[in-house]
């Protein structure tokens, strides 16, 4: 386990009036993580760095909470109905009323995944659709010089938590996942797995944002 | 002769008559989807869209990263 050191032990501080609550990191206050896709791993995803005071999130989901989300997605049930966005921005300023957050109820396409996270310091791939995140990924690694993506692979199933890995494939891209477990006939997704991917997926995004490089190479896989 | 290519670290051979002439004939070969695979070749990205047209070089290291469904 690595201890963490701060970069500027007088950039860091406890947040206001609660004792208990971890410290909030000035590297993450200014940062920008872009959050596509509000599903299994976006919902949770943007709930872990919000409860870190994550800079700004930038939330993109076109879909509304449909009922048979509720068994791996971070909404209740009275949000069935209700957009993605719309939901996931009142849950997060449950947290923490200031949260800076922005939503965009569209579709992304290359197009518009250039204009919308344009700000972002990382963007956290949260599809469900394989074709979704070779799309999202091959836009970002090509077309936004900089960025780095933290996409996910092989999540579906139970069980297996240590099957799941962070990976660091290049200095943009790092990939999360078992690599193979894909959703199909009999190969449900289950909070659980899902959770742990996207624990990874924050985790990695932190670690991104807090060293600005990649520190996990050393003791990452393969 | 035979020619190369590394692919995801692994170091694979090919006979002249089996030698994929591009990015696509390889996924091909492969048995891999186009649609659900990002290519990059010696460090660039292959976008999907040039994978028809993006010849294949002995020597060439190649990361396929491929997806499957959920999220």
């Amino acid at each position: 386990m690595k201890t963490f050191t701060p970069p500027n032990p007088g950039a860091f501080f406890l947040y206001r009036g609660a004792e208990m609550t971890p410290p909030v990191f000035f590297e993450l206050k200014q940062s920008v993580v872009g959050i596509a896709g509000l599903g299994g791993l976006g919902s949770n995803v943007a709930m872990a760095l919000t409860r870190l005071k994550t800079g700004t999130l930038i939330l993109v989901d076109f879909d509304r909470v449909e009922a048979d989300n509720l068994n791996r997605q971070n909404y209740f049930h009275d949000q069935i109905g209700r957009f993605k966005v719309d939901a996931t921005m009142d849950n997060l300023r449950r947290i923490y009323p200031d949260a800076e957050l922005e939503g965009h109820k569209v579709r992304l396409t290359p197009e518009s995944i250039v204009k919308l996270f344009a700000r972002a310091d990382v963007i956290a791939e949260c599809f469900d659709r394989a074709d979704q995140k070779q799309m999202i990924t091959e836009t970002v690694l090509a077309k936004m010089p900089g960025k780095v993506i933290v996409s996910v692979s092989g999540l579906a199933g139970w069980g297996g938590s240590n099957e799941i890995v962070t990976r660091q494939v290049s200095d943009r891209l790092i990939l999360i996942g078992d690599g193979v477990s894909g959703i199909g006939p009999g190969i449900p997704l289950t909070a659980p797995r899902v959770g742990v991917a996207a624990y990874h997926q924050a985790n990695a995004i932190v670690e991104v944002l807090m060293h600005r490089k990649m520190s996990f190479a050393a003791r990452s896989k393969s | 002769m035979n020619r190369t290519l590394t692919i995801n670290g692994s170091e694979k051979t090919f006979a002249d008559s089996q030698w994929p002439v591009s990015v696509a004939d390889l996924l091909g070969k492969l048995q891999i989807d186009q649609a659900t695979v990002v290519a990059e070749i010696d460090g660039q990205i292959v976008e999907r869209n040039r994978f028809s047209e993006t010849p294949l070089h002995h020597g060439q290291q190649i990361e396929l990263i491929r997806f499957v469904g959920g999220g």
